[in-house]
């Protein structure tokens, strides 16, 4: 059932394990140089500040130093840094989940006039890479047009570029396309206004699809650095990724660097282990939006 | 269905088919579908079409972030012609795309075909492969940084065991290239690894069943079987590595400013000193411009070279 290119019964021949085991064996030397740098992180975040010069080789430790792990937590702020990403990205996620479901509801099931020419302007700026518009973006976010107010060192300049994505959109649109209408038309006869019908109807119904976009959008957003940068260049409220590597950058001693590095990069991987069954499927469904 | 709903009084559907009811509905509806929208329309036009058109319009002026801004017409244009940097600008990009397709394109396919053949702990390398792929580029460069530095670095130190010299990976202007592209390679495989891994698994055994009954060998199942599969997504993810690696601009930035010399400076990175470090805002979204319809021109040249291939 479970083969692919060799049958089970050509894994019992020599030839077969050899191709089984050399597989393997290719992937699990793969897997160490993808690991390497979270290990190499983990023990010279242990190591003394001089011992980490000299050490060559060896990845291990002479004397374990744990409190350099504590002393990079407070020297670096990394507790602020983490609460600073997290209002970011999830109040980004929270918005650009509740815009798009709008937005997808309107055009899934309310059919605006004009709707084609609405799915094709937001069609376009998946078309257009970022980059494009990205000076103009600040230019936009310094002035706001009409209002006249800057966005600048606020979390607003961060969070409506996130909430912004006709991804969203478009994956949300398909699924409530797909959502049996009779289901709607009968909350509708009971009385059912259309919010009450996206809220107590769709929404539940759509959990899978959210849940799966939550957790692509807050690890896309976490990683962000260009925007974050521009935008808030007050250190109090900068995320980890910009914060943390200009720190870094800054004279710290490398050991300190290290550890500061290795915890900034938990929170990412527990949530991708964690997650996992999530993220496959919202990978492979990224990829259709290529 | 559990809904405790609004007054029953107002049907929602009008009982009398007479005109102004059913002008009245399709208003009211038509409202709704509006209101809707209307967060989605007011965000996308304040941080996307409003830009998008300034983008334009700022590459024929002379922008001034106070004051007016003042119509030049082709200048910008004509002055990356005579920048300096302009040669060296594209073709660090184009060095670029090729490093990242002969170290990271065949990566991951090779890899998704033998994950595909373990018969267990295909979740392990599944998830381990995706790893880096989570975490934020400018603290993974951070450790890389270190790595690859050419006292302590556990690089040289590693390569020492083989006799080889201390090099200077981000400070040599021949190896800064190649190890840029390592990380970001390690960085993004994971991703493609993914989606590789999916779409083998449409694969019918019954393909390879049937080639293994006519005697086919191992490496001719892959060659007539797997890679004609894959071709497609292979396709289509070579021309998404070259536009995301054309755009480059976090680990060059971060790691070595554009450097050393202008070794690693990209199109983007050069975008970015012009318009926040040198306040020139109206030349830097020409050069936005150009490289967006460099990478459509690129991208339409590609699409039609490619069918005229499969046609074949």
């Amino acid at each position: 059932m479970d083969r692919a290119i060799l049958s089970d019964i050509e894994l019992r021949t020599t030839t077969g394990r050899l191709y089984y085991y050399g597989s393997m064996a290719v992937l699990l030397a793969i897997a160490v140089v993808v690991l390497f740098p979270f290990v190499y992180a983990f023990t010279s975040g242990l190591k003394g500040s001089t011992e980490i010069f000299t050490s060559g080789l060896q990845l291990l430790p002479q004397n374990p130093q744990w409190e350099n792990y504590t002393t990079a937590w407070n020297k670096f702020e990394i507790a602020k840094l983490f609460f600073n990403s997290f209002v970011i990205v999830s109040v980004g996620v929270f918005l650009r989940l509740s815009i798009s479901a709008l937005a997808a509801y309107g055009l899934s099931r309310l059919k605006p006039m004009g709707g084609r020419y609405l799915m094709m302007l937001f069609f376009i700026t998946l078309m257009i890479p970022g980059i494009a518009y990205l000076v103009p973006l600040f230019v936009t976010l310094k002035d706001v047009p009409i209002l006249h107010i800057s966005l600048l060192e606020s979390y607003w300049g961060l969070w409506l570029p996130y909430a912004a994505s006709a991804f969203a959109i478009f994956v949300l649109k398909n699924f409530f396309d797909r959502i049996p209408t009779e289901i709607l038309d009968s909350a509708r006869i009971d009385g059912a206004s259309q919010l009450q019908i996206l809220l107590r109807i769709v929404l539940p119904l759509s959990r899978s699809i959210l849940l799966i976009l939550a957790v692509l959008t807050f690890m896309d957003l976490w990683k962000d650095y260009l925007l974050p940068y521009l935008v808030i260049t007050n250190p109090q409220y900068q995320p980890i990724t910009v914060r943390l590597f200009y720190l870094a950058d800054s004279n710290h001693g490398v050991n300190l660097q290290m550890a500061a590095a290795f915890i900034a990069l938990m929170p990412p991987l527990m949530i991708a282990i964690l997650l996992q069954r999530f993220m496959k499927t919202g990978v492979t469904m990224g990829s259709i939006k290529g | 269905m559990r809904l405790t709903l609004a007054s029953p009084m107002k049907p929602p559907v009008p009982l009398r088919n007479d005109w102004v009811s059913r002008v009245r509905y399709h208003l009211s509806r038509q409202f709704a579908a509006y209101l809707f929208l209307l967060p989605a329309l007011l965000t996308f036009a304040l941080v996307a079409w409003y830009p998008i058109t300034q983008a334009i319009q700022m590459s024929f002026q002379d922008v001034r972030l106070a004051g007016e801004s003042t119509w030049v017409g082709l200048k910008n244009f004509e002055l990356m012609g005579k920048d300096p940097a302009l040669g060296v600008i594209w073709a660090n990009a184009l060095q670029f795309a090729v490093l990242s397709l002969t170290m990271g394109y065949g990566v991951p396919i090779f890899l998704a075909i033998l994950i595909r053949e373990m018969r267990n702990a295909k979740g392990f390398f599944r998830v381990v492969y995706f790893l880096p792929t989570v975490v934020p580029i400018s603290i993974a460069v951070i450790v890389w940084r270190f790595i690859f530095d050419p006292d302590a670095g556990f690089l040289n130190s590693f390569l020492k065991v083989f006799g080889v010299e201390a090099q200077k990976w981000l400070q040599d202007p021949n190896l800064v290239k190649p190890s840029m592209v390592a990380i970001m390679t390690w960085a993004a495989f994971g991703t493609t690894t993914l989606i590789y891994l999916s779409s083998l698994q449409e694969i019918p055994t019954e393909l390879y069943e049937a080639a293994e009954l006519d005697g086919a060998p191992p490496l001719a199942r892959v060659r007539f079987i797997t890679l004609p599969h894959l071709a497609p997504i292979m396709s289509l993810l070579l021309i998404l590595q070259v536009m995301a690696v054309v755009q480059v601009f976090t680990e060059p930035f971060l790691l070595t400013k554009g450097g050393p010399g202008r070794a690693t400076l990209t199109p983007v990175l050069h975008i970015y000193n012009r318009a926040f470090l040198r306040a020139d805002i109206g030349y830097a979204s020409a050069w936005s411009l150009i490289l967006v319809v460099a990478l459509m021109v690129f991208s339409l040249f590609y699409q039609i070279i490619n069918r005229r291939l499969s046609a074949d």
